[in-house]
């Protein structure tokens, strides 16, 4: 028998080849995304560790020695900290009370208190610095109205402005948690006896706790990280992310706005790894089978007013803050001089940054979209060792602050072989890989439902890897693909503290335009362009929600 | 070479490991042209894995996959003249009847009027005419199924492999169906591996059949083969019941007569030729006896070679059958008697005395 088999030594190099490049193209795939990850993701992040440990002669811990000496630089991260854990406990509390409300209130109460909870999402967080300005600054309607004596570049101003801005975030998190509670636990123990007070305590809370944590951990990532809050309303206070900024723009120093790095970004990996490895999956599935609609009860007055008392003040805040804004953009001075004009709105200047950010945004989330969609496939599809780091990696620019990126981005393309700086490039693959976890968790959910034996009918069938992604993957992961590519538009489009980094003048993007002339006094133009960017990013909503319903693919309630 | 005609397929020494847990060890078959073979055995036994190797689908850990001459073994799937029907049927959401069907000619490169030649003939093969243009979610389940085969023979594949191809079907589907594979396979004699762990399906459609367990092939041989003349116990009770009788060989008389004499516990039996099996005197054996191969007496009925006697102890009528349980001895029997209208009816309780036929199968007791 052994005769007539072709032996497989005696094949042609160039079958070998060719059977090589079959088996091993997803692999070489796998590779090129692994070397994009490691360029623009993990690159960046290890100049900012090198800068911290590397002066001029060498390798020092001078400059964390420097950090710890002296108060102002301390102080910057225990203001984060502080600014991080006020901002969470109180949206903890804020944010279960819309959730409670939401999900167990009056019914007429339900859709207006959601829709004041998830209205910043629409918005960039910096759009309330802008409105409590306008309300609370030296010339602020509320301010000039009462006649008050009041400091809006304060620590309340910035633990308001940051709590308005991540509401949304808690709120979401928080009402998934209460809406998977099974009603019947609930009923059962009110069947007992228990009064509402006693099922909130006994039951509702400590069911939710595991959710709320996650919740809380998220929060305190975000708010530590955000630039522009503090930027704006911090004043004299120093602030980590917007101290790197100083650090860099000021005084050039880039070893200290890479220990300042560092610092910020050490808590939120923690928080990252937390998340992600020892919370996954922890929480209480109490609904087995289907979940038995009930009916809505009243709620004990004590507890609804109580909760309204904290619910109706933020709701008020929150439309509030939107009213002023979209007023800012149309009329000379808000509460000085209330006469109409146009001008904010046609400002070329302002015009000019819409378009580039639409510009960049476009091509980030293109550029985005096509990566994270490769990665979801090639993390769920490959046989390779280490496709759970890729994971990690592509997940972690969500974790990452954006001015640790930032900075990242300077010293790391700033000279060949990637010499970036001063490009649009620099922007757009900085924005692509940050936002890049929506898109490949969306895609990586969708795969999920995908069996995996439609792939292996195609290789069967003679397809190779590329033809098998582009005539059968791509296809079917489609909605996935979109909703990725909506999600990194939408945020390109707010995005400020990456951006801020990487502009170059003459270059105007939205948000560092706002940023810019909120920091001069200029609300009218900053509200104008925020009213325009905000217009974008409803768009960007209604599309991502029609997606939802037509494909059954949210991303929006991760 | 042994054999005038080269096997389409060739399995030499296969093994594959998931870990250190040895699935296949070391599997060597082979398989003819226009064949139709079956891997039989109890879930777990490695069918899928033996049948996705040959689909290049899981890597092997050694051994040969030869294909018509070509040992295939580290081709990938793309690159392999195999074609497999999936358990899922993994027909593609987004295109439709025709579409699927002709994906893979497509692929080749083939002219689209060809293409639409081709599945044409393919829908008609499979009875699906009229039904191209639907998607894949407005045909059934059986449908779909008809497209997932008609789109692994577009391609006129060397072997065809199909993996529990039934199993997603209701009862009575489940027969049309196979019924219908076996007409299309016989009609276009496809050399085709079919997986299951039924073993009536395998029986009743295939050419041979190949039993695995344990990982290790425990019998190859045609549908009556396994069934009359099993290897060892195993296979013995996995294609049907059957009464194991213990006995040892008294008397080994191969030339003239050919018959032997096995005493057991409740009496002698003498049978024809033990098969090829070398047998010896004294050996420790195993009578294979089928329900339906014991003939019942009552228990005034004159003696007669090979009769054991019982007593009654269940009945249960079945129409077409009555299923005796027959106490003999310290044991339970169990005897299906056919035609129960023209046969003697017996009651529990009853003494009654049974023959066993002389074609009776043996088998070693060890092993
Ligand atoms: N990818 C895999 N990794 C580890 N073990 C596997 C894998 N695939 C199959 N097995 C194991 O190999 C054995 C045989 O599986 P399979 O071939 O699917 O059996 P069958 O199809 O006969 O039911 C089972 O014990 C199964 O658990
Ligand atoms: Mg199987």
């Amino acid at each position: 028998m052994a005769e007539a088999v072709a032996g497989n030594d005696q094949r042609s190099l160039l079958y070998k080849i060719r059977i090589f490049v079959n088996s091993h193209l997803i692999n070489m795939f796998a590779g090129g995304l692994f070397a994009l990850l490691a360029i623009f993701l993990a690159f960046p992040i290890v100049m900012v560790f090198i800068k911290s440990l590397w002066g001029d002669d060498g390798f020092t811990l001078g400059f964390y020695q420097e950090f710890f000496s002296y108060n102002f630089y301390y102080w910057s991260f225990l203001n984060t900290m502080i600014l991080g854990l006020s901002a969470m406990v109180i949206l903890v509390v804020v944010g279960f009370c819309f959730a409670y409300m939401t999900t167990k209130g009056p019914n007429w109460l339900r859709k207006p208190l959601k829709v004041c909870a998830l209205m910043p999402l629409c918005a960039p967080p910096y759009i309330f610095s802008i409105s409590l300005i306008t309300l609370f600054g030296r010339n602020g309607m509320v301010t000039n109205f009462f006649d008050l004596n009041f400091n809006i570049y304060s620590w309340t101003g910035v633990i308001v402005a940051q709590c308005l801005a991540f509401l949304p975030l808690s709120y979401m998190m928080i009402e998934n948690v209460l809406n998977s509670q099974n009603p019947s636990l609930e009923e059962s123990a009110s069947d007992m006896g228990a009064s509402e007070f006693t099922i909130m305590r006994a039951i509702t809370i400590p069911l939710a706790a595991p959710g709320v944590l996650k919740a809380a951990l998220l929060v305190f990532v975000m708010t530590i990280a955000e630039f522009g809050n503090p930027a704006i309303l911090g004043g004299r206070i120093p602030f980590l992310a917007p101290d790197t900024y100083l650090m860099i723009t000021g005084e050039g120093d880039f070893n200290m706005a890479s220990v300042l790095s560092v610092v910020l970004m050490v808590p939120c990996l923690i928080i990252f790894v937390i998340h992600n490895y020892m919370l996954k999956g922890k929480g209480y599935t109490t609904i087995v089978g289907k979940p038995t609609a009930v009916d809505p009860k009243d709620m004990t007055p004590l507890i609804k007013y109580s909760l309204l008392a904290i619910v109706i003040p933020v709701a008020i805040m929150v439309l509030l803050s939107f009213a002023v804004i979209v007023m800012g953009a149309f009329v000379k001075i808000v509460g000085v001089d209330n006469t109409f004009v146009i001008d904010h709105m046609l400002n070329m200047q302002s015009n000019t940054a819409i378009f580039n950010s639409v510009k960049l945004s476009l091509l980030a989330g293109l550029f985005g979209a096509i990566v994270g969609t490769l990665l979801a496939y090639v993390i769920m599809r490959g046989k390779f060792k280490g496709r759970k780091v890729m994971e990690m990696m592509a997940l972690s620019g969500f974790a990452l602050p954006g001015t640790v990126i930032g900075v990242g981005y300077i010293m790391a393309f700033n000279r060949p072989p990637f010499l970036l700086a001063g490009t649009i490039w620099i922007l757009i693959l900085n924005c692509a890989f940050r936002f890049l976890a929506v898109g490949v968790e969306a895609g990586i959910s969708k795969l999920h439902q995908i069996s995996i034996e439609i792939e292996e009918a195609s290789a069967d069938l003679g397809a190779d890897f590329i033809t098998i992604f582009f005539k059968v993957i791509l296809p079917i992961m489609f909605s996935a693909f979109i909703a990725g590519f909506i999600y990194t538009f939408m945020t390109t489009m707010m995005s400020l503290s990456s951006v801020i980094f990487l502009v170059t003048p003459g270059f105007d993007l939205a948000a560092v335009y706002i940023y810019l002339t909120a920091q001069l006094g200029e609300l009218g133009l900053a509200s104008a362009a925020t009213v325009k960017m905000m217009l974008i990013v409803v768009i960007c909503f209604a599309s991502l929600k029609l997606l939802a319903k037509k494909t059954g693919l949210d991303v929006i309630e991760k | 070479m042994g054999n005038t005609e080269t096997p389409m397929l060739e399995l030499v020494d296969v093994h594959k490991s998931f870990g250190d847990v040895d699935v296949l060890k070391g599997i060597s078959a082979s398989i003819s042209k226009g064949e139709l073979l079956t891997f039989v055995g109890p879930s777990g036994c490695g069918k899928t894995t033996l049948l996705r190797i040959i689909g290049g689908f899981t890597p092997i850990t050694s051994g040969k996959i030869i294909l018509d001459g070509e040992d295939i073994a580290d081709l990938p799937p793309n690159m392999r003249d195999t074609k497999m029907v999936f358990q899922s049927y993994a027909l593609f959401p987004h295109m439709n009847v025709r579409k699927n069907i002709g994906f893979g000619l497509k692929l080749k490169k083939m002219p689209q009027k060809k293409i639409d030649d081709r599945v044409d003939e393919l829908l008609a093969l499979v009875h699906l005419e009229g039904l191209g243009d639907r998607t894949i979610e407005r045909i059934s389940g059986g449908q779909q199924q008809r497209v997932a085969l008609a789109r692994s023979l577009a391609l006129e594949p060397k072997v065809l492999l199909l993996d529990e191809p039934l199993s997603n079907l209701d009862a009575n589907l489940r027969v049309v169906m196979r019924d219908e594979i076996r007409n299309i396979q016989e009609r276009i004699r496809i050399t085709t591996i079919f997986v299951t762990h039924d073993q009536y399906e395998a029986m009743s459609i295939s050419d041979r059949l190949l039993v695995l367990n344990d990982g290790i092939i425990q019998q190859i041989g045609s549908p009556s083969d396994i069934y009359e003349t099993p290897d060892n116990r195993f296979i013995a009770e996995f294609v049907g019941y059957v009464n194991f009788l213990e006995g040892k060989i008294e008397s080994f008389d191969q030339d003239s007569s050919g018959l032997f004499l096995v005493s057991t516990e409740y009496g002698d039996i003498s049978l024809n030729k033990i098969n090829e099996k070398n047998f010896d005197k004294g050996d420790d054996v195993f009578l294979v006896i089928r329900p339906e191969t014991v003939t019942l007496f009552p228990s005034d009925a004159e003696d007669m070679p090979n009769m054991l006697k019982g007593k009654i102890q269940h009945s249960m009528y079945a129409g077409n059958l009555v299923k005796y349980t027959i106490k003999c001895g310290d044991r339970e029997i169990l005897i299906d008697q056919y035609n129960p209208k023209d046969s003697i009816k017996f009651r529990c309780g009853d003494n009654i005395k049974f023959t066993v036929p002389r074609t009776v199968h043996a088998i070693p007791k060890r092993g």
